[in-house]
């Protein structure tokens, strides 16, 4: 039994499609993250696993219950928003009292849940404040804590974060992962930022264009992405994408590389069905910059290890890394390399490239060739 | 630009904002005057000139239908005049005032189809010369039967105050963010209880500038009052207005001018007390297109 | 706790609750709208289209009323007036706000007094201004018996008895009434200028007067705008004003459309001449004001 269902979502304005068909279901207490670029359709989803949108076609489930014809306040939801939306006028204890109230939950159960929901997030102390007095992460804090007080199903997270600066980001985004840990809620998140996917989530749906590009955990997202999309959405720096021509030497796969000092030929895993049928034609490999390094950091153990040299264009002192931009087949690709490599831009280096991980696209539909 | 210092640029643009003052309390000034001097004074003296005897005779002449003093005396009557507009002004104004709200919040929280389109219909209003409504409109005050001259005046300036009403408060309510509308359907409140418990107590502001709008516009209209009302139950806008232009007789000057500062004198009133949500309310009114 | 978990009964209600009160409640201001607004300019149209004299009578007449409008001297009168009201009035209260507007934005101590005081008329009703102007401007008692006391008794100031120069008063008073708001919509308007485009042409050299005409003026655009149409709007209506100032006098030298109107439709028992009359007027507010929406609203779209 999944906590939600959704199935076969669609949501158009007139002629304008905004979902054209999402499929997602996930189980009780699994933490699901909605995430892609703006106006690829996860916040109107989120709007309407909430209520506060219509459904233009298919089902949504919550539990064993359809909720279509549900308003927001018979789903037994709770939602925590990028702007906290905390009631102007009312306390901090009001405001998470509101939600209360309209239930006719009875007073003292209301100070006893007000205390616990106060303690678990520590603002005990801000209980008689308005949220004109509050910080940003105390708002933040707040609304999570008037979202607690409700006990709902399902908590529905959008973009809580974003308005947040960079230090308290990382804080409060610690704080939310471990509430789920301790709680065990089911959760719908929304974020445009990878990072956050990729540390909240256990499953993901990247989407683009009111479409699920794809579906699973954050690590079969990153080391199994399903299209060149996804492969550069995930990750930061994001993978290298490198034209070239797929060739077969002694049943593996083989691409030559032009690194501008000269053209080398990587010997890459074997060859599966669908990318043998590629062999003489173009594909898109895949590098992530953490395959690319020097190689004194490579594991060098790892018998699949190539070599090659290339000239560094560009570099990045990042502090535990230095990003080089080098040219590969004309295409940028970034290598991470160790900082403390004497490097000078221009100047030939030698690297290492670890084959392991790197997956191959078709170039005319963008999937990966698996 | 801010070098506070007295050069000659300076103090030319002193001396012109001051001339500009002195042209706007002018009237103000020779109003007052006038009223509290006598007939003779006001045939000797001349506009600046103050009273030597301070007489309030004008005034207790100007308000009552009672004449005081030893001139032949107009009864003037302002003070029955002055009850039929606050009569019409206060429902007008709260009811106006209300729907308005209720009207902005809607169209800015609770949209649906069409509403965005009325809302611009609506705005167009703004722009009508009222001359083209009010055969129509005297034509379905009679047929409604609606015979008493403040139902009707409260109910035309209920119908053309909305247009600005609903502007104010909209135009506001679009400012808040909608996510506080959402947290509160979310926690289980419907469209009433979100509108009086969390938009109507951040409304101050802009329930101060409505109600100052509109008291401001219907007590100081004269169209509507001369075409929908008669006789004793005019507002006091027509009642000055007949005053002042009766032929007959000799002219009163110092009655006309103290009954001139009655009809002004709650408008001033008003914007004395809350200039700053009038001056709001002219430049939020203004922002349409 | 399972308190909070319930959901199945009244929901269906709540949903439709959600959907039907906002329309509900916003009816009776679209019924007032579509009827009080649309319904009774329609209305209007067809009178202006009947022989109606004292009641309305809805017989077609066809275009008979316009054409005795077109062939009233009177009528082309009143337009040419509010012609000549309406360039000085609008031209003037634009001029003197923005003028206004630039000294108050010089940091001047006693600003938000000054403020009111140049405000204030807007309080009144027009009746009220006209009816002290009018005082003011007597051409026996006022103004001109004034500056005879200060000594110069060439001096003469009868324009409110002369026919030419009666609309002028009449201007005069508009002004007084209104470039006090103008001068607010102006102030607010350069206050929101961003002052690191001034700071920028201060660093290129330029002088004060060179960034207020290149810089500033060019950026209040959207204010000249808005004040346009309003005053335009004020001018078009104006019979208030004119009642009590001069009454549409002397003779008929200050009568604007809006007095034309009123008189044939209530005086003269000419209701089908008085909603033809209506009719142009709410013709002339629209040419004014709609080639401008139009081209504001293209800038916006290319810009």
């Amino acid at each position: 039994m999944g906590a939600l269902s959704i199935r076969n979502v669609k949501k158009s304005y007139g002629d304008t499609h905004i979902l054209k068909g999402i499929d997602i279901e996930i189980d009780k207490g699994q933490f699901l993250i909605l995430v892609g670029p703006s106006g690829c359709g996860k916040s109107t989803l989120l709007n309407m696993i909430a209520g506060l949108d219509d459904i233009t076609s298919g089902e949504i489930a919550i539990g064993e219950r359809v909720v279509n014809k549900l308003s927001p306040k018979d789903r037994d939801i709770a939602m925590v928003f990028q702007s906290y939306a905390l009631y102007p006028n009312m306390t901090v204890r009001k405001n998470i009292a509101f939600g209360l109230d309209i239930r006719k939950v009875p007073k003292a159960e209301q100070d006893e849940i007000i205390g616990r929901v106060a303690k678990t997030l520590q603002i005990e102390h801000l209980l008689d404040r308005k949220p004109q007095q509050l910080s940003g992460g105390q708002r933040q804090r707040v609304a999570m804590g008037r979202a607690l007080a409700r006990n709902p199903s399902l908590f529905l997270f959008d973009e809580p974060l974003s308005n947040l600066d960079a230090k308290l980001r990382v804080e409060v985004r610690s704080e939310i992962k471990q509430l789920h840990q301790r709680l065990g809620t089911t959760i719908v998140y929304v974020t445009h930022d990878q990072i956050e996917a990729m540390t909240l989530g256990d499953r993901i749906a990247v989407m683009k264009d009111g479409e699920v590009k794809q579906f699973g955990t954050p690590q079969q997202i990153y080391d199994e992405p399903a299209n060149m999309y996804v492969a550069g959405f995930i990750g930061s720096p994001p993978m290298n994408f490198i034209p070239c021509t797929l060739a077969e030497i002694d049943g593996r796969a083989a691409v030559t590389v032009d690194s501008g000092s000269g053209s080398h030929t990587l010997r890459l895993g074997p060859l599966s069905e669908a990318q043998r049928a590629f062999v003489g034609k173009s594909i898109v490999l895949g590098i992530r910059p953490e395959q690319l390094t020097d190689p004194a950091s490579a594991h060098s153990d790892n018998p699949d290890l190539q070599e090659f040299d290339a000239i560094a264009e560009i570099l990045e002192p990042t502090g535990p890394d230095t990003l080089v931009t080098l040219k590969l087949n004309g295409a940028r690709a970034v290598a991470r390399c160790h900082p403390s490599m004497a490097l000078h831009t221009g100047v030939k280096m030698h690297l290492a490239l670890d084959p392991s991980k790197a997956v191959m696209f078709d170039p005319a539909t963008e999937n990966r060739l698996a | 630009m801010a070098d506070r210092n007295f050069s000659v640029g300076r103090t030319l643009i002193y001396a012109a904002l001051v001339l500009m003052a002195v042209w706007y309390l002018a009237p103000l000034y020779v109003m007052l005057t006038t009223s509290l001097k006598s007939l003779d004074e006001i045939h000797s003296g001349n506009l600046l000139s103050l009273p030597h005897h301070f007489s309030l005779d004008a005034w207790f002449d100007a308000w009552g239908t009672d004449c005081v003093g030893s001139e032949d005396c107009t009864g003037a009557g302002m003070k029955g005049y002055f009850v039929n507009s606050l009569k019409m002004m206060v429902p007008a104004v709260l009811i106006s005032t209300l729907i308005g709200a209720f009207n902005g919040y809607i169209l800015s929280m609770w949209r649906f189809k069409g509403s965005d389109t009325f809302f611009m219909a609506l705005l167009i209003g703004t722009f009508l010369p009222f001359q083209v409504v009010i055969l129509p409109m005297a034509q379905v005050l009679a047929k409604l039967g609606i015979e008493n001259s403040t139902g009707r005046l409260v109910l035309v300036h209920v119908v053309y105050g909305l247009q600005f009403t609903t502007l104010f408060f909209r135009n506001y309510y679009v400012t808040v963010p909608g996510e506080l509308v959402k947290a509160a359907r979310i926690d289980g409140a419907g469209f009433f209880r979100i509108f009086f418990k969390i938009l109507l107590p951040l409304s101050i502001p802009t329930i101060m500038v409505c109600l100052i709008w509109q008291v401001t516009q219907i007590w100081n209209d004269f169209l509507f009052g001369v075409v929908f009302s008669s006789g004793e139950a005019q507002p006091i806008t027509v009642g000055l207005n007949n005053l002042v232009n009766t032929s007959t007789g000799v002219k009163h000057y110092n009655v006309d001018m103290a009954a001139a500062i009655i009809a002004a004198i709650p408008t001033l009133f008003v914007y004395a007390v809350g200039s700053k949500y009038f001056v709001r309310g002219l430049t939020a009114g203004a922002v349409k297109g | 706790m399972t308190a909070q978990r319930q959901g199945a009964p009244g929901s269906t209600f709540n949903r439709l609750a959600d959907i039907v009160l906002p329309k509900f409640v916003i009816a009776p201001t679209v019924i007032a709208c579509l009827v009080g607004f649309y319904g009774f300019i329609a209305w209007t149209a067809w009178l202006s289209f009947t022989n109606s004299h004292m009641l309305p009578n809805y017989d077609w007449d066809g275009i008979a009323r316009y054409q005795q409008l077109f062939e009233d001297e009177r009528w082309w009168h009143s337009m040419q007036n509010l012609g000549v009201f309406g360039v000085l009035f609008i031209g003037i209260s634009l001029g003197l706000g923005l003028l206004m507007a630039i000294l108050l934005d010089q940091k001047i101590r006693g600003e938000g007094f000054l403020r009111t005081i140049y405000l204030y008329p807007m309080a009144l009703s027009f009746i009220v201004t006209g009816t002290a102007w009018r005082w003011m401007l007597d051409p026996g008692f006022g103004l001109e018996k004034l500056v005879h006391d200060l000594g110069w008794t060439s001096f003469s100031f009868d324009w409110i008895v002369d026919p030419d120069k009666a609309i002028y008063t009449v201007v005069l008073a508009g002004v007084w009434q209104s470039s006090g708001f103008v001068m607010a919509l102006f102030l607010a308007g350069l206050r929101g200028i961003d002052d690191s485009i001034i700071k920028a042409a201060q660093i290129d050299g330029a002088s004060l007067p060179t960034i207020y005409a290149r810089i500033i003026i060019p950026s209040l655009r959207p204010v000249f705008l808005s004040a346009f149409m309003i005053l335009a709007h004020i001018a078009v209506k104006s019979f208030d004003l004119v009642m009590a100032l001069t009454g549409g006098g002397p003779g008929f030298a200050t009568d604007l459309p809006s007095i034309y109107m009123y008189q044939h439709s209530f005086t003269r028992n000419q209701l089908g001449l008085g909603a033809a009359s209506a009719m142009m007027m709410l013709f002339t507010a629209c040419a004014v004001v709609m080639p401008l929406l139009y081209s504001e609203l293209r800038r916006d779209k290319r810009g």
